[in-house]
C-alpha cells in the first residue's frame, strides 16, 4: 500500500446545503468539514438520507452550498464559473454512478473515450491509454458491445474506466455496487482498489456497504447532514466488523 | 381530491399530465389548433369568394325574382334592350312588377384626368368608375332599398340625382350641389343632388361608386333613348315561392322577349366570374388536404411521446389492477380535451386567417371590399375535421400504451430498441411507385386526372415518410463527418442521436418533407407562372400606349387617332361577352350558360402593333392569322381549348343574334385575360353576328423618330378633354398587371409561411421530448464535464442532421409536388403552364431547412443546457 501523501486535495469547510421544499426547508448538510488527502481511497458512510450524496454532488462542483467553501485542487469553487467548475470536473474528476449513466448509443470503448471527446481530444491519439484501461477493467474483447449488450458489472466496469481516462486528480462514486449482487460488487471494489493504486488516483466513495466500505482506507460517517465518526485515520483499512458497529450505533 | 368523483378520475389524470407537461400540451394545441384553422379560413375563403360575387350581383338584383337581360352579364360592356320589353312582361299576369335599369359606366369630370385603368383577373373594371344607374324612380324602390339619410328621390324625367351619402361627403357634395359627370361626345352633364342615402342597399352598388337618375335623363344624356339593359320582374308569391312553376313562368317569359334578351335568374351572373376562380380554389383545398395530414402527424407523434415517457407509470397502473380498456381511455381522455380545445382556438385562428386570404382573393375579384362569410357549417366541419383527426391520430399510440406490459414498471430503464419492420418500408416503397407511376406514367382521362393528382401526392408523400427509417442510418452516417466539422465532437453525439428512435425522426422528416415540398413547390410554380405569364405580357400586350375611356369609344375616333402625329399604327380591341352553344359544351358539363368574353380585333392593323403566342403544334402563324381574317374563325384560349376538348381545326358554336353559328377554330393561343376564358374573333364577325362596333380600348404604336411620352401628350392634348381619354403607356400597364400578379402570389408566400411553422413545430417537437426523455444523460454529460455550449451544439447538430435528412427528402419531394401542381392547374383551369426548372426555390428550402432545423432546436437546446445536473442525474 502507498503511503497517502500530506497535501489536501479536496477540502469542505463548514459546508452546508439547505433545501427549499416549498415552505419547508431541509437542512441536507449542516456545516461539514471534511478532507480528502492526494492518493487516499476515503469512503463515506452513513444511513439512507444522511446527505452522502448532496456532499459527493457537492465536492464534484455537480451543485452549489448553500455555505461554506468547497476546494478542489487549490481552487475555491465558488470563486469559478460555471463553464470553469465544468472544466475543473472534465480535467481533474471522475464520476461513477450507481446506475451507470453510460451513453446506450455508444459502444463501450466510444463510452470510455467520451470525455476526451468533450474535451475536444482527437481520441486517436490516446488510443493507448485506452487500451490499457479497456485492459485494467478487463473488458479486452467486449469493446466493441453497446451497453445494453453488457451485464451491469460489466457497464460498471465501463464507467470506471471512463472516470479514469482523463487522468483525474480524484475519482468520486456514488454507491458504485448498490445495483450489483455481491460477487460482482465485490469484483468491482477489488478493481477500484487495485485502479486507484496503479494509476495512483485519489478516490472518494459514497455508500451504506459496509463490506464496501472496508475496502477503503478511511471511512467517514455522515448522519443528519452532520459528520459524526471517523474510522481508520491511521490510513490503515477497517474491519468490516468495526464499520457495522459503527453502523449500527447510527441508526438506532 | 382526486378520487371524490370517480367518473372524473380520468379527466383529472389527463389534466394533470397535461398541466405537467405544459409545454407540450401548447405545443399540440397549437398544432391542432394551426390545422383547423388552415382547413377553416380555406373554406371560409372559398364560400365567402362565391358569396362576395353573388351578393355583388345579388344586389344589383333587388328583390327581383327574375331578369330579362341581354347576353352581356356583366355591367356596362355590352349591348342594350328596347325599353318597350318593360309592357310587355308587365302584361303577364304573374308577374306583380317589371322596372327597368339602363346603367353607364362614367366618371365624375373631376378625375377625368386622374383616371386609371384598372383591371382585375376577372376583367371587369373597378374602383374609381362611377355607376350611373337610370330606373324608373317611381316603381325602382318596390324592387331596391332606398334609405334616404337627407332629401327625396329625383322626380320623374328631372335632371336630378340621388347618391350614397359617404360618396357625397368624399367627393364633398351636399344637397343642392351638382353632380358633373362626363358624358359621350363632348362636355360633361349636371344632375343636381336631391338625395343621400345610408350604407345599404343600391348605395352598395360597385363598393358605394353609384348615382341613381331617372331613366329618362340617363337614356338622354349618354344616346340610349329608348333603351335599357334590363328588367327586374318581380313574381307574384305563388309561383315565385315554387321553383318548378317558375322556372315554367320563365321559359315562357323568355319566348315573348325576342332574340336577344334573355330571361335569367339573379344568381347566374356570378358564373362567369366564379368559374375564373375555380382553379385558384382547387389549389386553397389540396393545401387544406396537406394541413390535415401534417395535423395528424404532428399529433401522432406528441400521443406516442407521452406513451413512451409515461411507460414506466402505465407499467406500474398495470401492475395495480388498471385494465388495458382503462389504459386506452387515459390516453383518449387527453387527446379528447386537447381535440376539443385545439379546434375550439383553431376556429378563431381560422376566421383570423380568413380575412388576411380574402384580401388577396379581394384583389382577385377587383370588389373592393370582400364579405366574409362564416357559415355555422364551415365552423362545424372544421370543428368535426380537428376532433375526429386528432382523436384518430391519438388512437394507435393509445393501443401501443395498452400493449405495455406491467413489468415495464419494474425496469430500472426501459430501453426499448425500435425495430422497424421490413412491412413498413416495403409498403413505402410500393405507395411511391405507385404515386410515381400515377403521375409520370399512367395516362388518365382529364376529368378524373385532377383528383388523381391530388390522391398520388398524398400517396407519395405518405409512401416517402415510410422509407425515411430504411435510410436513417446511412444518411445519418453520411451526414456525421459534416456535422462533427461544424459542431465538435458532441455534434457528432448528437448527429448519432438521430439513430436512436427511428420513428420519432420519422415523424420529424416527415414534417420537414412538408414544410419543404410546400415552399420548394409554392416557389416553382410561382417562377414557372411568372414566366409564362411574362412571356404572355410581352408576345399579347405589344404596342407602345393603350388609349382607353369609361365609355365606349366609337369606331370612327380610330380613324382620328391614326392621323395623329407621331402615331405609327392602332388597333382596336372590344370585349364582347358571348354564350357558348350547347353543342360545343362537353356532355359533363352540359348547363345552358357557359358565358365567354369574345375579343374582337382588327388582324391587320393589331398584328402591325402587337401578336399573339400560338401554343405547340399550331402550325404556320401566317396560314392561322390568314384563316382568322377569313371570318368566322376564332382564335380559342387554350383553356378553353381544354374545357371544350377542341382543336386547331375544330368548330365551336357561339349563340349570335342571327341564332347558333360555327366559328371554325384558326389557332389555339395563349392568353391570361380574364382567366383565358377568351375567344379571339375579328370586328367583321362582332358586327355581323353580335351587332356590336366601337372599341374599349385602342393599342397605339409610336413610329419612329418619336418618343413615347411625345406622342402620348399629344393624343392627351387633342383628344383628352373632349373623349375622356386616358392614355397609358404598356410599359405602366404590364407593370399594373404585373403588380396584380405579384399580389396573387404573395398568397403562395403566406402559404410557404405555414410549411415554415409546421417544419418548425415538428423539429422543436421533437428535439424538445428527446432532450425532456435524456434528462438523465444530459445530466451525466454534464458531470463527465460538457460544458451547456457543448450540450447546446449537441442537441443543434441532432437538429441539423434532422434538417439534412428533411431537407434531402423535401426538396426531391418539392420536385414532384410542384410537377404535380402545375399538372393540376393546367388540368382544371386548361393553362398550358410548363414547368421551369429553377434553382432558387431549392437553395431557398435549402437554406430555410438548416434554419428551421437550428432556430427550432434553440429552445429544447437551451432546456438541456439549462438543466440542474443533480435532480437530472436523480432522475429515475
Ligand atoms: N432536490 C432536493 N430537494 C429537497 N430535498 C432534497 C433534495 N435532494 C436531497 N434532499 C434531501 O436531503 C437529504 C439528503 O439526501 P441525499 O444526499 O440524497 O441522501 P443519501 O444519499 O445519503 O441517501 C434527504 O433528506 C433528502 O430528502
Ligand atoms: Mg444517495
Amino acid at each position: 500500500m502507498t503511503e497517502p501523501s500530506t497535501d489536501v486535495l479536496l477540502r469542505a469547510e463548514r459546508v452546508t446545503k439547505t433545501y427549499q421544499m416549498g415552505s419547508v426547508e431541509v437542512d441536507a448538510l449542516r456545516a461539514v468539514d471534511f478532507e480528502v488527502r492526494r492518493g487516499e481511497f476515503v469512503a463515506i458512510m452513513g444511513p439512507s438520507g444522511s446527505g452522502k450524496s448532496t456532499l459527493l454532488h457537492l465536492l464534484g462542483g455537480l451543485d452549489q452550498p448553500s455555505e461554506g467553501e468547497i476546494t478542489l485542487a487549490g481552487q475555491p469553487l465558488s470563486q469559478l464559473t460555471d463553464d470553469e467548475i465544468t472544466t475543473v470536473r472534465r480535467r481533474k474528476v471522475g464520476f461513477i454512478f450507481q446506475f451507470y449513466n453510460l451513453l446506450p448509443t455508444l459502444s463501450a470503448q466510444e463510452n470510455i473515450a467520451l470525455p476526451l471527446v468533450i474535451d475536444g481530444e482527437n481520441v486517436g491519439l490516446h488510443t493507448a491509454r485506452l487500451n490499457t484501461l479497456i485492459d485494467l477493467v478487463g473488458l479486452t474483447d467486449r469493446g466493441d458491445h453497446r451497453p445494453d449488450q453488457l451485464s451491469g458489472g460489466q457497464q460498471q466496469r465501463v464507467a470506471i474506466a471512463r472516470a479514469f481516462i482523463n487522468q483525474p486528480e480524484i475519482v468520486l462514486a456514488d454507491e458504485p455496487t448498490g445495483n450489483l449482487d455481491s460477487r460482482t460488487g465485490t469484483a468491482i471494489l477489488e478493481l477500484l482498489q487495485r485502479t486507484c493504486r496503479e494509476m495512483q488516483a485519489t478516490i472518494l466513495m459514497v455508500t451504506h456497504d459496509a463490506r464496501a466500505a472496508s475496502y477503503a482506507d478511511r471511512v467517514v460517517f455522515l448522519k443528519d447532514g452532520q459528520v459524526v465518526h471517523h474510522l481508520g485515520e491511521n490510513g490503515k483499512g477497517n474491519s468490516v466488523e468495526a464499520i457495522m458497529d459503527v453502523m449500527a450505533g447510527l441508526e438506532l | 381530491m382526486l378520487f371524490n368523483r370517480p367518473f372524473l378520475a380520468p379527466f383529472a389524470f389527463a389534466l394533470r399530465n397535461m398541466r405537467q407537461r405544459m409545454g407540450r400540451t401548447l405545443l399540440t394545441g397549437l398544432g391542432i389548433a394551426l390545422g383547423v384553422a388552415v382547413v377553416l379560413s380555406i373554406e371560409i375563403t372559398n364560400v365567402s369568394t362565391l358569396d362576395t360575387i353573388n351578393t355583388v350581383f345579388n344586389l344589383a338584383a333587388g328583390e327581383a325574382n327574375l331578369l330579362v337581360s341581354t347576353d352581356n352579364l356583366l355591367a356596362g360592356m355590352g349591348e342594350t334592350l328596347p325599353e318597350e320589353l318593360v309592357d310587355r312582361m308587365a302584361a303577364f299576369e304573374e308577374v306583380e312588377l317589371a322596372t327597368p335599369t339602363l346603367r353607364v359606366n362614367t366618371l365624375l369630370a373631376s378625375e377625368a384626368s386622374e383616371w386609371e385603368l384598372e383591371i382585375g383577373f376577372t376583367g371587369a373594371a373597378a374602383g374609381t368608375i362611377l355607376q350611373l344607374y337610370g330606373v324608373d324612380v317611381v316603381r325602382d324602390p318596390e324592387l331596391r332599398v332606398y334609405k334616404f339619410t337627407a332629401g327625396r328621390l329625383p322626380s320623374p324625367d328631372a335632371y336630378e340625382a340621388v347618391l350614397p351619402a359617404d360618396y357625397a361627403a368624399e367627393k364633398d357634395l351636399a344637397l343642392g350641389d351638382d353632380l358633373v359627370l362626363l358624358v359621350p361626345g363632348s362636355g360633361v352633364a349636371r344632375l343636381e343632388v336631391v338625395g343621400l342615402l345610408a350604407s345599404e342597399g343600391v348605395a352598395l352598388f360597385n363598393n358605394g361608386v353609384v348615382a341613381v337618375a331617372p331613366l329618362s335623363v340617363v337614356q338622354e344624356l349618354f344616346n340610349h333613348r329608348g333603351e335599357i339593359d334590363e328588367v327586374g320582374l318581380k313574381i307574384v308569391p305563388a309561383i315565385a315561392s315554387d321553383p318548378d312553376a317558375l322556372d315554367a313562368l320563365k321559359d315562357r317569359l323568355e319566348e315573348r322577349v325576342g332574340r336577344n334578351a334573355r330571361v335569367i335568374y339573379p344568381a347566374a351572373r356570378g358564373q362567369l366570374v366564379s368559374r375564373m376562380l375555380a382553379s385558384f380554389q382547387a389549389g386553397l383545398q389540396l393545401f387544406s388536404g396537406i394541413a390535415i395530414f401534417v395535423g395528424t402527424f404532428l399529433i401522432y407523434n406528441t400521443f406516442s411521446m407521452t406513451v413512451v415517457e409515461r411507460t414506466r407509470e402505465i407499467g406500474m397502473m398495470r401492475a395495480i389492477g388498471m385494465n388495458r380498456w382503462h389504459v386506452l381511455g387515459l390516453v383518449m381522455v387527453e387527446a379528447s380535451i386537447l381535440a376539443v380545445a385545439g379546434s375550439a382556438v383553431g376556429l378563431v385562428f381560422g376566421v383570423v386567417q380568413a380575412r388576411a386570404l380574402m384580401l388577396v382573393t379581394g384583389a382577385f375579384l377587383a370588389a373592393g371590399d370582400a364579405v366574409i362569410t362564416v357559415t355555422p357549417q364551415a365552423l362545424l366541419q372544421s370543428l368535426f375535421v380537428g376532433i375526429v383527426i386528432t382523436l384518430g391520430a391519438a388512437l394507435f399510440p393509445a393501443y401501443q400504451a395498452t400493449r405495455i406490459s406491467p413489468l415495464e414498471a419494474l425496469r430500472a430503464r426501459a430501453q426499448t430498441g425500435e425495430k422497424v419492420r421490413p412491412a413498413v418500408w416495403v409498403t413505402g416503397l410500393v405507395m411511391l411507385a405507385l404515386g410515381l407511376a400515377n403521375i409520370y406514367v399512367i395516362p388518365y382521362r382529364a376529368s378524373v386526372y385532377f383528383n388523381i393528382l391530388q390522391g398520388s401526392v398524398l400517396l407519395i408523400l405518405a409512401g416517402a415518410t415510410l422509407t425515411v427509417p430504411l435510410v436513417v442510418k446511412a444518411l445519418e452516417g453520411a451526414a456525421r463527418p459534416w456535422v462533427r466539422r461544424l459542431y465538435g465532437g458532441e455534434g457528432a453525439l448528437g448527429s448519432a442521436n438521430v439513430q436512436r428512435s427511428v420513428g420519432r425522426t420519422t415523424l420529424t422528416v416527415a414534417a420537414m418533407i412538408v414544410a419543404l415540398a410546400m415552399i420548394v413547390g409554392i416557389g416553382s410554380i410561382s417562377i414557372s407562372f411568372e414566366d409564362d405569364f411574362t412571356s404572355w405580357i410581352n408576345a399579347s400586350l405589344g404596342g407602345d400606349l393603350y388609349v382607353t375611356s369609361p365609355v365606349k369609344l366609337r369606331q370612327s375616333f380610330l380613324g382620328q387617332l391614326a392621323t395623329v402625329e407621331g402615331v405609327e399604327a392602332a388597333t382596336p380591341a372590344r370585349f364582347h361577352i358571348v354564350q357558348v352553344a350547347a353543342r360545343s359544351l362537353p356532355p359533363e358539363t352540359a348547363d345552358d350558360d357557359d358565358t365567354v368574353y369574345f375579343v374582337a380585333i382588327e388582324p391587320e392593323t393589331y398584328r402591325q402593333v402587337s401578336s399573339v403566342e400560338f401554343t405547340s403544334n399550331q402550325g404556320d402563324p401566317e396560314a392561322n392569322w390568314q384563316a382568322l381574317a377569313g371570318g368566322d374563325a376564332v382564335f380559342l384560349s387554350s383553356q378553353l381549348a381544354e374545357t371544350y376538348n377542341l382543336n386547331q381545326g375544330d368548330t365551336i358554336w357561339l349563340k349570335t343574334r342571327r341564332g347558333e353559328k360555327p366559328f371554325r377554330v384558326a389557332g389555339v393561343i395563349v392568353d391570361f385575360f380574364a382567366q383565358g376564358q377568351t375567344i379571339t374573333g375579328t370586328y367583321r364577325d362582332l358586327g355581323a353576328y353580335f351587332s356590336e362596333d366601337g372599341a374599349d380600348r385602342i393599342t397605339v404604336k409610336v413610329a419612329e423618330g418619336y418618343t413615347i411620352d411625345e406622342v402620348s401628350q399629344r393624343i392627351k392634348d387633342r383628344y383628352g378633354e373632349q373623349r375622356n381619354l386616358n392614355v397609358q403607356t404598356t410599359t405602366s400597364f404590364k407593370a399594373q398587371i404585373q403588380g396584380l400578379l405579384d399580389q396573387s402570389l404573395a398568397l403562395f408566400d403566406v402559404l410557404s409561411l405555414i410549411g415554415v411553422v409546421i417544419g418548425s413545430l415538428g423539429v422543436v417537437n421533437t428535439l424538445t421530448m428527446n432532450v425532456i426523455e435524456r434528462r438523465r444523460e444530459i445530466g451525466g454529460l454534464r458531470s463527465l464535464g460538457m460544458t451547456r455550449n457543448q450540450i447546446v451544439r449537441m442537441v443543434l447538430a441532432e437538429a441539423f442532421s434532422l434538417g439534412l435528412m428533411g431537407a434531402l427528402y423535401g426538396l426531391g419531394f418539392g420536385f414532384v409536388l410542384a410537377q404535380v401542381m402545375i399538372q393540376s392547374m393546367n388540368s382544371m383551369s386548361g393553362y398550358d403552364l410548363e414547368f421551369v426548372f429553377s434553382p432558387t426555390p431549392f437553395l431557398v428550402g435549402l437554406a430555410l431547412a438548416a434554419g428551421i432545423s437550428q432556430l427550432a432546436a434553440l429552445a429544447p437546446a437551451r432546456r438541456g443546457a439549462a438543466l440542474n445536473i443533480v435532480e437530472a442525474i436523480k432522475h429515475e
